[in-house]
């Protein structure tokens, strides 16, 4: 487990050990390899596009296992550039950890990376003197403001065509600094000298500066957790989520965006100096209820919206006004298993979704059909009306029924009833492969106990002692897109 | 087209026909916003330039090939 840590608030020790770690990686000539990793890659392969973000997230978490290497201890990590505390006068610049700028010529002359004490290297790998900064003289005088990231930190969607330098809604373009605020880019430019050419991991603080972007890309995932990377496919080779990434060895972990995008799997923990709002809950529509009007006031942005189905039956989602709307529909009870999604099935442009709709609690995500515009619009859920059609029944020791998952998502729900404690056996049968659970008892909400393959073949089977009461048996495929017959049935013992 | 020639810093920048770049006789591969009318190179890959002779100026000034810094 790496712990990053604001690189101002590390304590002597922890400074310590961080620039003894470097030193040690440089004397081993592990440093200057990482060095050449960046400057002999594609630039517009790791810049510039949407795999930026994650083969630097490689790159430091690469970097930091040698770290915890050379100093034995696993949960060191690279500190990051907090730059919005993060200027000339910060303490991360003092002698114990980064020294600080360069004098009139450029040259460091202070810190452990100071000229005599360390040596820069060329992209072929020849020593090419000493570290060179020149603090905001490069053409970017001041570092990124808290309110520069927040900013940042509201653009959606991942990315977006061209997938370069143009993009635009594009959060990795933005943080990478080509357009909006400018994060990362500035931390380079600020810095100047070592920090300008691709040669740049010369400087210790590349590391700190892309631990800031790092950080920044797993706070915005956090409160993201429905954008995911872009593209998923048919952008450029090397780009999409499944390529590998350039310059990217084999190691500890893939080298394909996809490897790297759960920092907390890569055993990444950042403390919580930075603190960025948390999400906020998705505004409730209430079944029946007129429309609630909303807006997408940002190119490129998505609303959400969460309803309650307090019983099974059939449901209409829809929007009204004049925007093009595109509604995607998620659960139940899981806001990332998407049932269905609708561009023009209702009046005019607005989307429509007509589904059955089982007990729980369902997202709604709307953003407008072309990325490049805004608009106002009102979106509500109704119910469609009619009884509310019967739970099947299933009888202990009786018949099976027969059903099947028809479309993506759906799950089938059954009742029945026990007068007797005892052990009771509920099991599928069939070609499906089905995933059961059980819930109550007398309440279809609380789950008790949930099955994937315990029957025969792929089947679902659940045995457990149960009192008396009414039971639910919930039945889905395992998986979201898979559909099938099956039969299902309740036993004694 | 226009032919440009100059030392700075110590490296002789020549630019041939407006987009034939050298530094001290080598070839400089770069690329050209033409939306945004900027220059950059995968020396400088931070930052884009105004003009093909600002990005020459600068590779010549921050990219340990060209630069002279002594300890």
């Amino acid at each position: 487990m790496a712990i990053r840590k604001d690189a101002n608030t590390l304590t002597a020790a922890e400074r310590a050990e961080f620039v003894a770690a470097v030193r040690e990686l440089k004397a081993e000539g592990i440093y200057d390899q990482f060095v050449l990793r960046h400057a002999n890659a594609i630039m517009n392969a790791i810049h510039r596009a949407p795999a930026f973000l994650p083969w630097h997230r490689r790159f430091i978490f690469d970097l930091e296992l040698e770290l915890q290497r050379v100093s034995g201890n696993p949960n060191l990590g690279i500190p990051y550039w907090n730059w919005p505390s993060g200027g000339a006068n910060a303490s991360m610049w003092n002698d114990d950890l980064l020294g600080g700028d360069g004098d009139a010529g450029g040259v460091v002359r202070t810190g452990p990376f100071r000229a005599g004490e360390w040596t820069v290297i060329n992209a072929s790998g020849l020593p090419a003197g000493p570290l060179m900064r020149a603090f905001g003289q490069s053409g970017l005088p001041a570092l990124s403001t808290q309110a520069d990231i927040d900013q940042i930190m509201a653009v959606i969607p991942y990315d977006v065509s061209p997938w370069n330098t143009s993009s635009n809604p594009s959060f990795r373009n933005q943080l990478e600094g080509w357009i909006g605020p400018d994060l990362h880019n500035r931390g380079h430019v600020w810095v100047g000298g070592s920090m300008l050419p691709m040669t740049s991991p010369n400087d210790p603080v590349f590391y700190m500066n892309h631990c800031m972007v790092d950080k920044i890309w797993h706070d915005w995932q956090v409160r993201f957790p429905n954008q995911g990377y872009l593209p998923a496919s048919g952008g450029p080779f090397g780009q999409n989520l499944n390529d590998p990434m350039d310059s990217t060895p084999s190691g500890q972990v893939g080298s394909r965006p996809i490897d790297v995008l759960d920092s907390v799997a890569l055993g990444i923990q950042y403390d919580d100096a930075i603190v960025q709002p948390p999400p906020l809950p998705p505004p409730v529509i209430v079944v029946g209820a007129a429309p609630t009007p909303a807006d997408i006031g940002a190119p490129g942005e998505t609303d959400i919206f969460q309803f309650e189905v307090s019983a099974f039956g059939p449901h209409t989602m829809f929007t009204t006004g004049p925007s093009d709307t595109f509604m995607t529909l998620f659960g139940p009870n899981d806001p990332t298993a998407e049932v269905a999604s609708n561009d023009d099935g209702g009046e005019n442009f607005n989307a429509q979704i007509n589904r059955n709709l089982s007990a729980g609690t369902y997202q709604l995500r709307v953003r407008l059909f072309s990325p490049n515009t805004t608009g106002n619009y009102a979106i509500g859920v109704r119910s469609d009306g009619g009884p509310v059609p019967t739970i099947p029944e299933l009888v202990v020791d009786g018949g099976s029924i027969d059903a099947s998952i028809s479309a993506a998502n759906e799950s089938d729900l059954y009742r029945f009833q026990i007068t007797a404690q005892d052990t009771y056996t509920i099991q599928t049968t069939g070609t499906t492969d089905t995933f059961l659970s059980l819930h109550g008892p007398n309440n279809q909400t609380p789950e008790m106990a949930s099955n994937d393959d315990g029957g025969i073949s792929s089947n679902a089977q659940l045995r457990l002692e149960l009192g008396p009461g009414e039971y639910f048996a919930r039945v889905r495929h395992f998986s979201p897109l898979g559909i099938g017959s099956y039969s299902i049935r309740v036993t004694r013992g | 087209m226009a032919n440009h020639k100059e030392t700075f810093e110590g490296c002789v920048i020549e630019i041939k026909d407006d987009v034939n770049l050298t530094i001290n006789g080598k070839e400089i591969n770069y690329e050209h916003d033409r939306t945004n009318n900027k220059w950059s190179s995968r020396y400088l890959p931070y930052t884009k330039y105004n003009s093909l002779l600002e990005l020459a100026r600068a590779i010549v000034r921050d990219t340990v090939e060209f630069s002279h810094a002594n300890e």
